[in-house]
């Protein structure tokens, strides 16, 4: 019998994201939390240069592993960074163009890359769930030069209209759409990363485009999970599945306790294949 | 200036001529030692119907005895900039001291859920760096700061934003109104009598926080000797005039981390979660808040010399901090 792996979700978002991470690039990184997590497995894993900033302050950090349950305290996180400041002053950075990345969760996302993270359901006076906020989505995503959003594949996620735009994507995807609202040119969403798929953005029309599926899944299945129909790349690329050691990793150093990331739907998959077992 | 576009949410005019003038009739110029208990700060310098800021968080050095004290002296009517908060605004609309809250991120829950559909409480969107920003404004005594975002966003249609044309480049650009917080709350690690105070590591806002704030209640770990200040003033974050009082607090950050000094008890935070979602906070406030006179009386009552050596044990690491 073959080795297979059981996972959440959430990990495997967090995996595929940390396959990304590119270490001659800089990142803004929105608060404690699953974005985080992909970034800290990537410099544990493969780029243990690579630079980021989070919003209170901390500037290139070397966190001290294992970081404290449901990632309290800021010590162990904000351990050996090269400047601790503030919110302004790295706001302030990626308005100056420094952050090439910014790293992001959404609740909800529309085929323009426009996110929610404020309501779902009912209208804005009276939501029928409320949640957090923009956080610091809204400025890193307005001022970063990509953007990677990490949501979940579900068709309640992937919709035509999002309840609330909380945070830009691409507006109404009209060229120059953004720039005439009044945000950085040549900025907006990069790639849409889910448990199941990738997808980046047609470079004329701003519309979502499948650019490729995990291997424990279908595009179908994808579409299936979807509110709208997007675009999909003439060639699809294959995505490399978690491997054991970095669920090890995750489990033991990231988010010991497993407060974000044992949440969600567990399955196991074929550790060669990344096809899905039972 | 050509305005292009305005969100319709609600603020207070920023009033740069009055805030100079309680500054010129209220705040102490002399080095006096402004240490006061906790119950005398809140008294003195929270109102009902006051805007109040703080800094960091309920998770991160956040003024949690400040926050009890405010809640058992039933405060009402204040509005709260929840800029990268946690847990803070559920805490403080279960005390029923908050009717309306500009909004960075919260931890959302039954608590706000349920006031907001009773309609006790009111949002105004903003951003974490949007609200940190408006301080910063306040802090700086204009009434506006330029920013590139914001914009193009709902987020912009339920702030207080506008949208104008630079009048130096003719590009669209998004402004903000300043925040003049009427108080500010804020937890440090080391203060002197005088209220010259010193916060460390990476802390989001406390310095905008506090010159933006008409008054300023500072909780401390520890009151060090103004020699101390002295000899490194370079640690100084904020100096002794724009404080209003010094409370004593160590374990004031509780049940958050104080970077360097203790970790969060997490069991606490379960027990507060917990609560929210069987209906019981207000057993959960009256065994934490009401049912102790003081922060000290709730260490030594409720959390024990056990737990408090454990969370200082948890902490591992004061380098950055102390060395």
């Amino acid at each position: 019998m073959s080795e297979t792996l059981t996972l959440t979700d959430v990990e495997a978002t967090i995996c595929t994201v940390s396959h990304l991470i590119e270490e001659d690039k800089l990142y803004f990184v929105q608060m404690a939390g699953t974005p985080l997590m992909a970034l800290l497995l990537a410099k544990r894993m493969r780029v243990p240069e690579v630079g980021y900033v989070v919003e209170e302050g901390a500037v290139a950090p070397n966190p001290s592993f294992p970081l404290p349950r449901m990632m309290l305290g800021a010590s162990r996180s904000h351990y050996r960074a090269v400047c601790w400041t503030g919110m302004n002053m790295v706001d302030a950075h990626a308005a100056l163009g420094y952050m090439d990345y910014g790293l992001l969760a959404a609740l909800q996302v529309d085929k323009y890359g426009n996110f929610n993270s404020t309501f779902i359901g009912g209208t804005y006076e009276n939501p029928e769930r409320r949640f957090g906020g923009p956080g610091g989505a809204n400025e890193i995503a307005s001022q970063c030069w990509r953007t990677l959003i990490m949501t979940k594949q579900q068709k309640r996620k992937f919709v035509e209209r999002v309840d609330f735009r909380t945070s830009p994507g691409y507006l109404d995807g009209s060229p120059g759409a953004r720039e005439r609202a009044g945000l950085p040119p040549d900025t907006g969403p990069y790639l849409i990363i889910t448990d199941q798929a990738l997808f980046d953005f047609d470079e004329k029309t701003h519309q979502m485009r499948l650019k490729g599926v995990l291997p424990w899944t279908t595009v179908e299945e994808v579409l299936s999970k979807m509110d709208f129909e997007p675009l999909i790349a003439d060639k699809l690329e294959e995505v490399a599945p978690p491997t054991q050691q970095e669920l090890d990793i995750i489990r033991a150093e990231i988010d010991p306790g497993g407060f974000s990331t044992s949440k969600g739907e567990w399955f196991t998959i074929d550790a060669a294949t990344g096809r899905k077992v039972g | 200036m050509e305005v292009l576009a305005s969100g319709r949410g609600e603020f207070r005019m920023p009033d740069l001529d009055a805030f100079r003038a309680h500054v010129r009739e209220h705040k102490e110029r002399r080095l006096v030692s402004k240490v006061m208990t906790e119950q005398e700060a809140v008294s003195r310098f929270v109102s009902d119907g006051d805007y109040l800021s703080y800094d960091q968080n309920v998770a991160v050095r956040g003024p949690g005895s400040l926050f009890r004290e405010i809640i058992r002296q039933r405060k009402k009517d204040l509005w709260v900039a929840a800029k990268f908060s946690w847990t803070d605004v559920s805490l403080l609309v279960a005390g029923g001291c908050v009717s309306k809250v500009d909004v960075g991120w919260m931890e959302t829950g039954p608590v706000i859920n349920k006031a907001l559909r009773e309609g006790r409480i009111k949002f105004i969107e903003w951003s974490n760096g949007a609200l940190t920003y408006r301080h910063l404004a306040g802090a700086l005594g204009v009434p506006f700061l330029p920013m590139r975002y914001l914009a193009g966003t709902d987020t912009f249609e339920e702030s207080g934003a506008k949208l104008i044309k630079d009048p130096y480049t003719g590009q669209t650009l998004c402004l903000v109104p300043a925040l003049n917080p009427d108080v500010a709350v804020i937890h440090a690690h080391q203060c002197d009598v005088y209220g010259n105070t010193r916060v460390f590591g990476a802390g989001v806002a406390p310095v905008e926080i506090a010159m933006a704030a008409k008054k300023l209640i500072i909780s401390t770990e520890e009151i060090i000797e103004n020699e101390a200040i002295r000899r490194q003033p370079q640690r100084t974050t904020i100096p002794y005039y724009f404080v209003d009082a010094v409370v004593v607090a160590p374990f004031g950050g509780y049940p958050g981390s104080v970077p360097g000094l203790y970790g969060a008890d997490i069991e606490h935070w379960l027990e507060f979660a917990g609560s929210q979602f069987q209906g019981k906070t207000d057993e959960y406030l009256e065994k934490w808040v009401f049912s102790v006179a003081s922060h000290e009386e709730m260490l030594e009552q409720r959390v024990g010399a056990k737990k408090l050596l454990q969370l200082r044990k948890a902490e591992t690491v004061r380098e950055g901090y102390y060395e």
